[in-house]
């Protein structure tokens, strides 16, 4: 709850930064430090919380459990590496600087509205506390038309899916007088009413157009293709992340007693969304648009974790999160720093730049899924979850093979940056404290992958 | 309370004071137009009888390219607008809600108080450029 | 004859598929995003049905607050497509195929 408050007000204070303060670096330094004070927040929050017993504020609107906390103190903690990151990034995307980052402390009390929500107002609130930002953050390059297109694609794909979720939610209503998630469990497979069948079925058409889950994946790769690369950086992980948490909530607390209705359904989605995702990333020639792709592909094995209704389920997803987000934002960061965004662009990186051809290919690695890193934790937590489950075998099958077809399309990376010839072309040469935050970032992946348990312990 | 309640407890004598205020709002809107007609001051020239558009002479077709300023205010003013909805429960609990409420609705108006600040400042609503 | 909750859940529905099929069909950015408020107008009308059904003035304080999102949305929305004017002088979604290569 003190995190909410603390992510709305730092929003507005950098709001009127930006009209006092006219340096662009030292807005970013600001903002780095503003993001470390919401960190520390969260981790009051965290402390103060006692593990047993939720708190519920606003009539039990919010209900803050330990999985809420530790999801926001962890969204958080990604969060303050993307401004490390890719902070001198976004001074170069237009002269709002401050404001971007209003919007993403914005998105910040989204995310933590939509971890800890019991109410299906409040999921929408998140839902859209979450998505308007990235609206202007997608058109925030005025200067390119791609920019201004993604932007109103994604608002148009927006809006349409909010209609269609505020249909599930009132469907919902009609069937069981209550906007409380927890009533829903009371649900009845067998007595189902057809208003809350369809209720679902709305719900999850809309969140798995928030996720971009096949076949309501459409807008995905022309917006993360078309927005600036600092703001696909935060797109495609921290948001991507929280609207799966919200997914997972409403899914688990509220119909997993109803779980035989809708898993064959979104079984199906999980299978389209490997699908496509893997396949189309392998022909694609643009290194972000593979990586839009691939988020898709990555979204999948999150869709995973949904399937899955038990205990495991959460865990992974909370691994699933950290794991793939720390590896996208490194692999944005890099990609910002290379001039051509062709698999071309990357020919010859190793010697130039041996220490970023070698992050990049640790992190490729983890959104491969290869072991001791991140990835493979995060796919083999999610997997094991559907297998505890003893249900749809075919689809762990099939995700493996899918996974092993997404091999192929990030091994083309680093088979361009080490075996091809070339001069891979930077904007500017890497600053030694890059370096070392790579390598930190690096290093994180690496110890997720062998230390998952750390990012449990606090559950 | 119940709605159905309210309305078995209805007697044409209930609607008084809505006869009361539409009587009061009309008479004010004759009161004042008819004042303004006999007190204010009569200057026919030839530049009353054009069209007014907000004060710059008026040129060629209406379906033009428009000053984006325009555009920008009523987006605003789409914005503040709306949110004044948000006084309507406010207003209808008023007394139930007691001084607990009233400090929300004064957070509520500062956070608005904040953003309106803001556009002030960025020169969102200046006319001249 | 009585108007039941079902005669307005018809009604919301026949709004709600109409505003589904403007957005699916029409081209224009303008027209589509008329027919996305269309749908929440939809979802509004049958809130409260089902608020009065239920007696619950709960899901009316809801229909506030999707009036008020909607209104943040429509702020933002247009300031979009007014910027995608000033570039290509159309809001036809069709030329928004620049992406697909």
């Amino acid at each position: 709850m003190k995190a909410i408050i603390a992510a709305t007000i730092l929003g507005i204070v950098m709001m009127f930064a930006g009209l006092q303060m006219k340096n662009k670096s030292s807005v970013v330094t600001l903002a780095i430090v503003l993001a470390f004070l919401l960190l520390g927040v969260n981790i009051w929050d965290l402390v103060a919380t006692p593990a047993t017993a939720p708190v519920g504020y606003f009539n039990n609107m919010l209900r803050i459990d330990r999985y809420a906390l530790w999801f926001s103190t962890l969204m958080t903690g990604v969060t303050v590496l993307y401004t490390l990151l890719v902070g001198k990034e976004i001074q170069k995307v237009g002269v709002h600087v401050a404001e971007y980052f209003a919007l993403i402390f914005f998105i910040l009390c989204g995310v933590y509205i939509l971890s800890c929500y019991n109410n299906m107002l409040m999921l929408f609130l998140g839902i859209e506390i979450l998505s308007i930002p990235q609206y202007i953050l997608a058109g925030s390059d005025k200067k390119n038309l791609k920019s201004s297109e993604a932007s109103l694609k994604y608002f148009l794909m927006g809006a349409f899916s909010t209609g269609i979720l505020l249909m599930g939610i009132t469907l919902l209503y009609g069937a069981t007088g209550s906007f409380n998630i927890v009533a829903y469990s009371f649900l009845q497979s067998d007595a189902l009413n057809p208003l809350a069948l369809g209720g679902v079925i709305f719900v999850m058409i809309a969140l798995g157009f928030k996720v971009s889950a096949a076949p309501m994946h459409m807008w995905t790769p022309d917006v993360y293709d078309g927005s600036p690369t600092p703001f696909t950086a935060y797109m495609a992980t921290v948001v991507k992340a929280s609207a799966f948490f919200a997914f997972i909530r409403l899914f688990q607390v509220s119909f997993g007693s109803i779980s035989s209705q809708w898993t064959v359904v979104l079984s199906v989605i999980t299978a389209a969304t490997l699908l496509i995702g893997n396949l189309t990333a392998v022909f694609q020639q643009s290194v972000k648009r593979m990586l839009s792709y691939s988020s898709i592909a990555q979204a999948g094995f999150m869709l995973f974790a949904v399937l899955a209704v038990n205990a495991v389920a959460w865990q992974g997803i909370i691994i699933y999160a950290v794991a793939y987000s720390i590896a996208t934002i490194g692999i944005f960061t890099v990609l910002m720093k290379l001039k051509d965004y062709t698999y071309d662009g990357f020919n010859g990186l190793a010697k130039k730049e041996p220490l970023l051809a070698f992050v990049t290919t640790i992190f490729l690695f983890s959104l491969a899924g290869i072991p001791l890193t991140g990835g493979f934790m995060a796919k083999y937590y999610v997997i094991q979850a559907v297998m505890v489950q003893n249900q749809f075998l075919w689809l762990v099958i099939f995700g493996l093979l899918m996974a092993a077809i997404s091999v192929y399309y990030y091994f083309r990376v680093i088979i361009a940056m080490y075996f091809k010839e070339g001069n891979a072309e930077l904007h500017a040469p890497v600053t030694q404290g890059e370096k070392v935050l790579l390598v930190i970032t690096c290093g994180l992946v690496i110890l997720i992958g062998i230390f998952p348990q750390l990012l449990l312990s606090w559950i | 309370m119940n709605i159905l309640m309210l309305v078995a407890t209805n007697t044409p004598f209930n609607y008084f004071p809505v006869v009361l205020q539409l009587v009061v709002a009309v008479g004010f809107v004759v009161v004042m137009m008819a004042a303004t007609h006999l007190l204010g001051p009569k200057r026919r020239t030839k530049d009353k009888l054009i069209n007014f558009e907000s004060g710059i002479p008026a040129i060629g077709n209406a379906r033009q390219p428009m000053g984006i300023k325009y555009f920008l205010v009523a987006i605003l003013f789409v914005l503040f607008d709306v949110e004044v909805i948000f006084f309507y429960p406010y207003a209808v609990n008023f007394k139930s809600l007691g001084l607990e409420g009233f400090y929300a609705v004064l957070l509520f108006v500062a956070f608005f108080f904040c953003g309106f600040y803001y556009i002030i400042k960025k020169g969102a609503l200046e006319w001249e450029d | 004859m009585p108007i039941l909750p079902l005669h307005y859940m018809f009604l919301s529905l026949t709004l709600f598929c109409i505003g589904i099929m403007g957005v699916l069909i029409r081209r224009n950015a303008i027209i589509i995003f008329m027919c996305v408020e269309l749908m929440l107008n939809a979802v509004n009308l049958l809130m409260v049905a089902f608020s009065k059904m239920y007696v619950d003035a709960g899901a009316q304080v809801f229909v506030f607050f999707i009036m008020v999102v909607a209104a943040a949305e429509v702020a933002v929305g247009l300031a979009v497509i007014v910027m995608m004017y000033r570039k290509v002088h159309s809001v036809d979604v069709n030329i928004l195929n620049r992406l697909k290569h």
